[in-house]
């Protein structure tokens, strides 16, 4: 049997890639919504493999309520992204620099 | 066909959640009151949403201070702490739309507004009154999705959309955080309840403890991003100055009081055993945030982003309560919100009454001169400008004092002697406004429209802030009640 361990690297591992890529990331605000979606699927991946080994159902429970904000969440950041689209006309992440001080 | 035979019974004391129920009708109630009600009468949409939060706050005082105070099996919980923060909340809600009324006018579609505002005040209601990470983190989802829109809501201007798109990518990534770290602490304890999760970080053995630290770890910082502690507030001031004014005011103090009391309940229920980690970590960001955002504020023009460093130096403040831990400290948290509600409902009162004709009014220099032309409002400002500053004796003494009092109690003089310091240098900006308005030739003409919710709020606000100047008793005492049987 697989080792509650190896599920935590893994969370961990997929957890980082989304923190890195939202800070390393120039490009693209679109890459931007999918590391944030890499970052709450890594805490489902925790929560799940956590729940199996507790043999406790309360983390199964918290993964679905996850994935339930994590798609409203992203349906609003889609949102927010098309109304800056229409006034910039770009969505590079060196282009959002209209604030600053 | 057999009996469906469903597992618990049916939740006690179901009123104790009234409140929340009538928030969430009325939230949809308004959202089509707006569709039915024709375009020159949507002034009865905003008095709907006004109203309905005045009756909820009066709804929460009248169920609270029953001898039950949990419902849902404990998973929700409306002790004195919570009926306090409440109406607080329920109190900048009603400032804010308040604000809105005139600002918003030109906007299409109204009703959104005040929904959004309404269901992110559910949602901060629910926050407080959890007593689990579960019903916590959707109350906090709920809350933070209305409040990205909101920021939004000028979605013809690119400084509001900006803005909320920021403050979106920060949000969601101090929301991953906290989860990451919830899961963590679940990990070590097999339970959401804070009170369960306690006793068993408490008594975790050594192979826990990188799991347990971990975990505390992320949900602080999720919980820091969220009430804009340093190092985690890139998001404040660009939020800030994008959002549409009245609601900057609305997320400068709403959802900074959910946060806080999340982050005490969350500190002194699930987090007691690792009170010597937490209460360093907390040292290191009130010190960060009183600096930060006390020196950082000297450099701006816009009064926006002034405030919203100033935001963040208060908070760093607010902290110097929880790293004292004890009931004094919790109580002086509650009173410095109490008074910063109504400095900051203030002071957004004058400056969206500086907006006229094409000049948006946020500026430090449209400031000058002001006094000459309105001598009452460049009163009122120069009062909650000193009350900022921490003057005595005005209200925003007694905030910072009740605070400092708490810590120096529990022998962190040097934590004391560095708030005093960094407060000594937030005074020079705020006075520097005073200076502009009392001192400086007067640079932009002065037309301001007659709009009497703004001079209300402004009067109320200044009013409250001498009384509690003069006499802050009542408002400490209230604080510390509101506190007993919290730790």
């Amino acid at each position: 049997m697989i080792p509650l361990s190896n599920f935590l690297i893994v969370g961990a591992i997929l957890f980082s890639l989304g923190v890195v890529g939202l800070f390393l990331n120039r490009k693209n605000v679109i890459a931007i919504l999918m590391c944030i979606e890499l970052m709450l699927l890594a805490v489902n991946i925790n929560f799940a493999a956590f729940s199996h080994f507790l043999g406790d159902l309360g983390g199964q429970i918290m993964v679905f309520f996850v994935l339930t904000v994590a798609a409203s969440e992203v349906a609003i950041g889609l949102a927010i992204l098309v109304a800056y689209y229409r006034q910039r006309r770009s969505i590079a992440v060196e282009d959002i620099n209209t604030l600053q001080g | 066909m057999a009996d469906v035979v469903f597992p618990f019974p049916f939740p006690e004391h179901l009123d104790l959640i009234l409140p929340e129920i009538i928030m969430a009708v009325m939230g949809m109630v308004v959202l089509l009151m707006s569709v039915f009600i024709s375009k020159s009468k949507q002034n009865i949409v905003a008095w709907t949403s006004i109203v309905t939060c005045v009756v909820v706050a009066a709804t929460v005082l009248n169920v609270a201070g029953q001898d039950v105070t949990t419902t849902f099996y404990g998973y929700f919980e409306l002790d004195a702490f919570a009926a306090y923060a409440k109406v607080l909340m329920l109190v900048a809600t009603v400032f804010a739309m308040i604000l809105s009324l005139n600002y918003i006018k030109d906007l299409a579609n109204i009703g959104e507004y005040y929904t959004l505002m309404i269901f992110s005040v559910l949602g901060m209601m629910l926050m407080v009154s959890a007593t689990n990470f579960v019903v916590m983190y959707l109350g906090l989802e709920l809350m933070a999705l209305s409040v990205y829109v909101l920021v939004a809501y000028e979605r013809d201007v690119l400084r509001s959309t900006e803005a909320a798109l920021k403050y979106f990518i920060l949000g969601a990534l101090s929301s991953g955080m906290l989860l990451y770290g919830i899961s963590f602490l679940y990990g070590s304890t097999g339970s959401f309840m804070y009170t369960e999760m306690g006793p068993l970080i408490a008594s975790s053995g050594e192979d826990a403890r990188l799991a347990v630290l971990t975990g505390m770890l992320f949900v602080l910082a999720g919980l820091s991003f969220k009430v804009s502690v340093a190092p985690f507030h890139m998001w404040t001031p660009d939020a800030y100055e994008g959002a549409p004014t009245p609601v900057t005011a609305f997320m400068s103090v709403a959802p900074k009081v959910a946060g806080l009391v999340v982050f005490m309940r969350v500190l002194i229920d699930v987090l007691p055993g690792l009170q010597e980690e937490y209460t360093t970590l907390l040292i290191f960001l009130s010190v960060l945030s009183m600096a930060v955002g006390n020196l950082a504020a000297i450099a701006q023009r816009s009064i926006k982003r002034m405030l919203a460093y100033s935001t963040i130096g208060h908070v760093g403040f607010m902290l110097l309560g929880m790293i004292a831990g004890t009931s004094a400290g919790y109580a002086g948290i509650l009173t410095y919100m109490t008074i910063y509600l109504f400095m900051t409902m203030g002071v957004f009162g004058i400056i969206i009454m500086m907006r006229r004709d094409d000049i948006q009014g946020e500026l430090l220099d449209d400031f000058a001169g002001l006094s000459k032309v309105r001598p009452g409002y460049a009163l009122a400002m120069a009062c909650l400008m000193f009350s900022m500053a921490g003057i005595p004796f005005l209200g925003g003494f007694w905030a910072k004092y009740v605070v400092f009092i708490a810590v120096i109690e529990q022998g962190h003089i040097i934590l004391a002697t560095l708030g005093v310091l960094f407060s000594a240098i937030g005074a020079f900006y705020y006075i520097r406004i005073v200076k502009y308005m009392y001192f400086d030739e007067e640079r932009v003409a002065f037309n301001f429209a007659k709009e009497l919710p703004l001079q209300v709020t402004v009067v109320v606000s200044t009013l409250i802030i001498v009384a509690v100047g003069l006499y802050p008793e009542p408002i400490m005492e209230m604080c510390k009640s509101a506190v007993v049987g919290l730790l």
